[in-house]
């Protein structure tokens, strides 16, 4: 260990030269601690006050500084009060730091800066890195689940996928919905190329005036992501885990004899004369999944001193999917630095590397897998694969092992990101920070199909290479000028002033070539295959952004609070007189603990009440709504005279004016602590409109258009909630401490008004037939399951004699004839479910005994409902659940519920109540169980901590819901109009790890 | 990485502190700077706009080219033309496996409603095609090119609006007339014109379209419009509306022109013999390899013999009727009809079990035939062959009285049907308009069987009760399609709907 951290040093720290601070008077020691666990405090930062010496304490909390001996020490640290003692000649001074978990001068990340936490007017959550890393994703977000008070996190299970992130109910939903991400002040749609080890904190912002000052993407929230900065003398850290993931929740199918008896049953004919002799079958299941390895590995070097920091880190991370073949690894590397070229310029740069890969499944393996025959062999005796066109089995092309050893894709991804800053402190009281900052990412996908005859219709008559390229050229120029002054000691006064700049480039292309001979994917050329029919496609986004902003934060005897500010954003995506949105916000706090006749309670360490008003705008929409463009695609090739001519045309109609869409929220928020701060509360109201929402919006199909929709201004909608957060810290000795953390959230959506008047959106496909699944309309949440209610099973013919449904048969489903015309059709359809959940919460626990803790989250969903589409999703004799089996009808009098096995044909496919399931669940999160080694062994292997822990991820998962997984997002153009409709998810699973924490 | 050699820099830095805020306030201009307008200009990206399309002769050709690739659309030639124009019919059902897209059987048995899904597709479909020729007819006039072009493209594009409306109105009656790419919102939502009203539209286009287009092309305009296709299309919409001596006089224009029968009507089905002499209108489908997607044409795959390597869906299938309306000996059964079993011409053997007992021949493509998305994909679609007119001229000659006119068209079809073999097909001489009347209406059903005219023949006829009732007819209310329910629901009730929905 102490060769590596001298290589490290040799490789790395070569390049840093520290400054040494040219002072001489008195050397002053000491430890910090917490002033209620005892906890030794790391990475505390010691300050000479009035001057710019300083120093952080160690890992063992101790710091060593050079002070003159009349001068005033200053401690500051992230979630503690800080604290100045005078010197006063003394040589060692030991400092208990106060927890500010509750407490009002708790530091927090706000938009363009931090505030303390006693002068935040809207609502704010921070998490700690630590509290992310200690979660095995790759995603930073998907740590986050359960965490935080209104935030919904779907993930999606597939790795490198990024999981959908809803705060507090959708905010918009025409194009992205993510909430916006700024990492050091640049701007992303996404931060899947962050490891969770880079990163400090992580601040959101959820309500509309804390969002406001990032107007133009501020629609779904804002997320904060502040990177790990270097402090105190230089450290080695090495954390990683190894484990693996096993697919939780695993369907039961029906064998093949099950499966040969519905077979029979659907078609009413013996097509398996004995399905008993079939026996159990081929589970395909158990065919492509897998339990996966999985590690990660990270080594950060870091340090500190008044005059310069650094922060370099590297990581690998490696997941196995749970389908067989798939795999995903990342490398990772952080790269900090901040110099102080003299007492008023700072400048500093923070970059993030990072390059992936992975080796790809088909997309829809997992559904082929849900529906192959039990009855079709793996492979047959001959070795080749089991066909399944050579069985009565009906329109089902696929063996899944073929598809799966047959698909040859990998995909790759290169990522530089970060930003160069400079600070320069002028005139006492101000403060110019500029910044210039972006994102070069590429990402290529090869797609290789061999010559190959696997089945009847698994086979291809020559090779094909297709790669995909897909270039992001970002970047943000930003100016912001800070006076901070606090006057007569009772009037602190806050002005920024800003500005920015952004520009946001895409290129994408697509070549291929048949014939290309199938050497290793090294040696793969476009030029090796045939000439004479090469194809070629690309396309590109550019959007550009200029902004202007300012913000004014005034407190009054840390009693009365007010903050407001107003954004002002052109944006290339908007036309004419509808270029520029202007984005005020308004917030106002009362600290009532501060207040003279709270004085002498003891009840409240703190209490506060806050309010907050502001507006957001949406720019994640296309470019140029409102310009009417060519549609040019080779389906227009015209074959005249056998000779391809190239068409174009004009297909759409666009609305001549587009509108910013805006969010104007409000929040009300109290904050209250007990029990000398052991017991938190938070507690928020929120009413966000979302108005001119822009939707694709349904026209007259006579119009001709190809798309059948005009995107543009359409809906407002609202989202109404509460949202609770508790804490109960509690010292119980020095050997034993333990908090409890718990969150709750309410969310209540609901379109307002349709501009289209009654005539509603229809949209979600994914059922079968693509048939629309949901439906938004005035007076109802966003995208609700619409479609048919199930009364019953029809029984015998005499029942369906007697019904609106003379065309069905016994076994199928029994109608509502809503409106009682005696016939079933699509205005007999009703609302029969809410993908948008009710609740979600979530249980944080964190218990320390002498050398051991553990972490306990558990994190819920309730009130939701899903669309299980996979049920219905039927063209021939596709296999059906064991739960199918046990419950279908299959005769007078066996189900008035589950319908016979022909679910899907007839009128049974029909969207209908009969999908929609319960989509709640609760879920062992993490639990974490660690040891650290005693500070005795730890000095002799001269390091400075060693902790080695278990975990296990999402162990247990409990959920009434009849698919894979409960966590299904949306999909396509508005997914937010698709959600919860499940067709083919990936498998949930669980991942436990044994994992190391170092510090040297 | 940026690296700064802080101990030699740091302190010449502090006397640098002006330049150090200079060259900060230099960034914060240039930033400025950017603001101005123009970087807020930023053109669709990859996209043309409008304003610059339909200005050259290029432009033209490629929006003609569109309107011509686009009559291979899905709902125009696969599951929106199988339920609407097909399977109401007596000659087809629905075919596949029981369960796939049963949604089929409710065009079989006339228990549709105005909300399904094939009722609204082929809608979709006819009114996509007809703003791809309202875009040619509104702006190609103003392009400066050559005159002539000009004239066939405008031509070209009338042809394709007038079959799509007749396609239109006789599938929903009236429906709302669209004669021009809507000017703005005002436009959008207008009320179903009559009938009538949407047949003159169509003839007066078939006329432009005869009066300009040539009777032929060279080998590399091959399957455009010709003159023969607006006279014949004339003369069908014409026999529609009972229009009798039209429909003769623009049949005899088209006997005219130097059409003639082809002599084998099995291999008149083949690629090989695609836009042969008997060809008068042919929907050009290929795909090209250096061009993928070229043809998304799907009417082959969609009724190509089932769970068969190289075959198709299995969709639209013939029925025990159509089998029993052929007169024995009709070689044109076996040429219209794969029967399970059996081995195609080209040599495919067809599974002897399966879900269909038959499947449609003239849409067959061997399997053997290589393709890039869908089998098939490379088949033409015969739209309008001489047959046809000589049938529709039989037709019009026999109302209008011209009994021996009529017999000499309809022997023409039977003779190339009966070829070398005396013994089968009898000529017609009966000179009774009414058995004769049936005599032609009968060589319709089995010379045209599968391509999609059978419903609609019987329903002008006046059969429909007759042939259909048993399926489940209804007089007075399936002659018609409804309109699509959204329809409806979109135009906020200005659109009406038809009777009996």
């Amino acid at each position: 260990m102490r060769k590596l951290f001298t290589n490290l040093t040799g490789a790395v720290l070569v390049f840093i030269l520290f400054i040494n601070a040219a002072f001489a008077q008195q050397n002053v020691k000491g430890k910090i601690t917490d002033a209620t666990t005892g906890e030794t405090l790391i990475g505390v930062s010691v300050l000479v006050k009035g001057s710019t010496t300083g120093t952080q304490t160690d890992v063992n909390g101790t710091f060593s500084i050079i002070a003159p001996a009349n001068s005033t020490l200053t401690f500051t640290y992230v979630g503690y009060t800080t604290q100045e003692v005078a010197v006063n000649n003394q040589t060692t001074i030991n400092v208990k730091l106060a927890s500010a978990a509750t407490q009002l001068a708790q530091v927090v990340v706000v938009g363009y800066g931090t505030q303390r936490k006693i002068d935040v007017t809207g609502s704010v959550a921070q998490i700690k890195g630590e509290e992310l890393s200690k979660q095995p994703d790759p995603n930073p977000v998907s740590a986050l689940q359960g965490k935080v008070a209104g935030l919904q996190i779907t993930n999606s299970g597939q790795p490198g996928a990024s999981p959908q992130i809803i705060i507090r109910g959708t905010g918009t939903v025409y194009g992205s919905n993510t909430p916006l991400y700024v990492v050091d002040g640049v701007w992303y749609d996404d931060i899947n190329f962050l490891n969770s080890n880079d990163i400090e904190s992580m601040s959101i912002l959820k309500d509309a005036s804390s969002e406001s000052i990032y107007g133009v993407r501020a629609a779904n929230g804002v997320v904060l992501v502040t990177t790990r900065k270097g402090k105190g003398k230089p450290t080695v850290n090495y954390n990683a885990f190894v484990g693996f993931q096993t697919v939780t929740n695993k369907l039961k199918m029906a064998n093949a004899s099950q499966y040969a008896t519905l077979v029979n049953e659907l078609n009413g004919t013996t097509t398996f004369a004995n399905p008993a002799s079939l026996g159990v079958g081929t589970n395909w299941y158990d065919q492509i999944l897998r339990n996966a390895f999985t590690t990660s590995h990270n080594l950060s070097v870091s340090g500190g001193t008044d005059k310069s920091s650094f922060n370099f880190s590297v990581g690998y991370f490696k997941q196995d999917g749970t389908v067989n073949k798939n795999t995903y690894d990342r490398i990772t590397s952080h790269l900090q630095q901040d110099v102080n070229l003299s007492n008023s310029l700072k400048i500093g740069y923070s970059a993030v590397l990072q390059g992936s890969g992975s080796t790809d499944v088909p997309i829809d393996l997992v559904y082929h897998s849900f529906t192959a025959s039990p009855v079709v062999p793996v492979y047959n005796p001959d070795g080749t694969y089991g066909d399944p066109a050579k069985y009565p089995i009906g329109n089902i092309p696929n063996n899944p092992k073929a598809q799966l050893d047959y698909f040859d894709q990998k995909n790759r991804n290169y990522n530089l990101s970060g930003n160069v800053y400079g600070d320069l402190t002028f005139a006492k009281y101000f403060k110019f920070h500029t910044s210039f900052g972006g994102q070069v990412a590429q990402n290529n996908t090869d797609n290789y199909i061999p010559v190959y005859k696997a089945t009847t219709n698994q086979y291809s008559l020559r090779s094909l290479l297709t790669l995909k390229d897909l270039q992001t050229r970002n970047w943000i120029a930003e100016n912001t000028l800070t006076f901070d002054k606090t006057f007569a000691e009772e009037h602190k006064l806050t002005v920024l002033l800003g500005q920015t700049a952004q520009h946001y480039k895409t290129y994408n292309s697509t070549a291929s070539a048949y014939d290309v001979p199938n050497n290793t994917t090294g040696d793969r050329y476009l030029a090796l295959g045939s000439a004479t029919d090469r194809s070629v496609n690309d396309g590109g986004s550019l959007a550009t952004y200029s902004s202007y902003f300012g913000r004014v934060n005034y407190s009054f005897r840390d009693k009365y609070l007010l903050n407001a500010s107003l954004r002002a954003d052109g944006s290339s995506k908007f036309l004419g007189s509808q270029r520029w949105g202007y984005f005020p916000s308004i917030g106002a706090g009362w600290v009532i603990s501060n207040e003279e006749f709270m004085k002498n309670q003891h009840i409240f360490d703190n209490l506060k009440l806050r309010g907050s008003w502001g507006k957001v705008g949406n720019a994640s929409v296309p470019s140029n709504l409102s310009i009417l463009t060519v549609t040019r695609s080779p389906y227009y090739t015209s074959a005249n005279g056998g000779v391809a001519g190239t068409g174009a045309n004009i297909t759409t109609l666009v609305n001549p004016v587009t509108y910013w869409e805006r969010g104007v929220g409000t929040d009300i928020g109290l904050e209250a602590a007990f029990l000398n701060n052991r017991l938190t509360f938070e507690a928020d109201y929120y009413e966000k409109r979302t108005e001119q929402a822009i939707f694709a919006i349904p026209v007259l199909a006579s119009l001709g258009t190809t798309n059948g929709t005009i995107i543009g201004n359409q809906a407002t909608f609202r989202n109404r909630g509460l949202e609770f957060t508790a804490n109960w810290r509690q010292t119980v000795s020095d050997d034993f401490s333990y908090s409890i953390g718990g969150n709750f959230s309410f969310n209540n959506n609901k379109v307002l008004s349709v501009i289209t008047g009654n005539n509603p959106i229809y949209a979600g496909t994914g059922a079968t037939g693509g048939q629309l699944t949901t439906i938004t309309q005035a007076g109802l949440p966003i995208g609700v399951f619409y479609g048919y209610k199930v009364q019953g099973v029809f029984q015998n013919a005499a029942q369906i004699a007697s019904s609106a449904q003379k065309d069905a048969s016994p076994g199928d489903f029994k109608y509502q004839d809503t409106n009682g015309d005696g016939v079933i059709d699509a205005r007999d359809r009703i609302v029969l479910g809410n993908p948008n959940p009710k609740y979600l919460y979530g249980l944080n626990t964190n218990f320390k005994f002498k050398q051991f803790d553990l972490t306990v989250d558990v994190q819920g969903v309730g009130k939701v409902d899903l669309y299980n589409a996979n049920k219905g999703l039927r063209y021939g004799a596709e296999n059906f659940t064991q739960d199918f089996y046990n419950h279908r009808w299959h005769g007078d009098g066996t189900s008035n519920t589950y319908p016979s096995a022909n679910v899907g044909g007839g009128a049974n496919y029909y969207p209908n109540s009969w999908f929609v399931e319960d989509g709640s669940y609760i879920r062992l999160r993490n639990v974490q169980l660690g040891y650290n080694l005693p500070d005795n062994v730890v000095k002799k292997l001269r390091i400075q901590r060693f902790r080695i822990y278990a975990s296990a991820q999402n162990a247990i998962n409990l959920f009434g819901y009849k698919g894979f997984n409960p966590e299904i997002g949306g999909q396509g153009d508005q997914p937010v109009l698709s959600r919860g409709i499940d067709n083919g998810v990936y498998p949930l699973f669980a991942t436990y790890n044994l994992g190391v924490n170092v510090t040297f | 990485m940026l690296l700064f050699n802080l101990q030699k820099n740091s302190i010449m830095l502090k006397h640098k502190n002006k330049t150090a805020f200079s060259f900060l306030l230099a960034i914060l201009l240039l930033s400025a700077q950017s603001c101005k307008k123009s970087f807020l200009d930023v053109p669709p990206q990859a996209q043309q706009t409008s304003e610059t399309f339909f200005t050259t002769a290029a432009d033209a050709t490629a929006a003609v080219n569109s309107v011509y690739a686009n009559l291979r659309s899905f709902d125009q030639t696969a599951f929106g033309a199988i339920a609407v124009e097909s399977v109401p019919s007596d000659e087809t059902e629905k075919g596949s496996s029981p369960s796939d897209a049963a949604f089929f059987n409710l065009y079989d048995n006339f228990t549709y409603t105005s909300t399904e899904g094939q009722v609204f597709g082929f809608w979709n479909g006819l009114y996509q095609e007809v703003n791809l020729c309202n875009q040619v007819l509104d702006n190609v006039p103003a392009i400066n090119m050559d005159a002539a072009l000009k004239a066939r493209y405008i031509g070209e594009a009338k042809f394709v609006r007038a079959y799509t409306y007749f396609r239109l109105v006789r599938a929903y009656g009236g429906v709302p007339l669209r004669l021009h790419v809507p000017a703005d919102q005002t436009q959008y939502n207008i009320p179903r014109n009559s009938a009538a009203e949407v047949y003159a539209a169509v003839e007066q286009d078939l006329t432009d379209a005869a009066s300009v287009l040539p009777q032929s092309y060279s080998s590399a305009d091959v399957g455009r419009i010709t003159k023969g296709a607006a006279l014949a299309l004339h003369a069908k919409v014409a026999m529609y509306q009972k229009k009798w001596a039209d429909v003769l006089t623009y049949t005899n224009q088209v006997m005219g022109l130097g059409y003639s029968l082809f002599p084998n009507f099995e291999q008149m089905f083949r690629i090989a013999n695609e836009n042969c002499s008997e060809s008068v209108f042919e929907i050009q489908c290929q795909s090209f390899p250096n061009v993928i997607g070229a043809s998304t044409s799907q009417y082959s795959q969609v009724q190509g013999v089932r769970a068969q390597t190289g075959g198709g869906w299995g969709f639209n299938v013939p029925t025990t009727a159509l089998v029993n309306a052929f007169e024995p000996g009709d070689p044109r059964m076996d040429a219209t009809i794969i029967f399970r079993g059996e081995t195609t011409p080209e040599g495919d053997k067809v599974d002897p079990v399966g879900d269909n007992p038959r499947y449609n021949q003239k849409s067959y493509v061997p399997f053997t035939v290589p393709f890039v998305q869908n089998e098939g994909e490379d088949q033409n679609i015969r739209v309008i062959r001489y047959a046809e007119v000589l049938l529709m001229n039989a037709e019009a000659a026999n109302e209008t009285g011209n009994s021996a006119a009529a017999l000499n068209s309809l022997e023409m079809v039977r003779a190339r049907a009966r070829g070398s073999n005396a013994g089968i097909l009898p000529k017609v001489t009966t000179t009774d308009q009414t058995a004769l009347r049936q005599a032609i209406w009968h060589e319709r059903q089995v010379e045209l069987a599968m391509e999609f005219d059978r419903f609609f023949d019987v329903v002008r006829q006046g059969r429909g009760p007759a042939v259909f009732g048993a399926k489940g007819f209804k007089v007075g209310k399936n002659e018609l399609m409804p309109i699509p329910q959204s329809e409806i629901d979109l135009s906020g009730g200005k659109l009406t709907q038809n009777p009996g929905y």
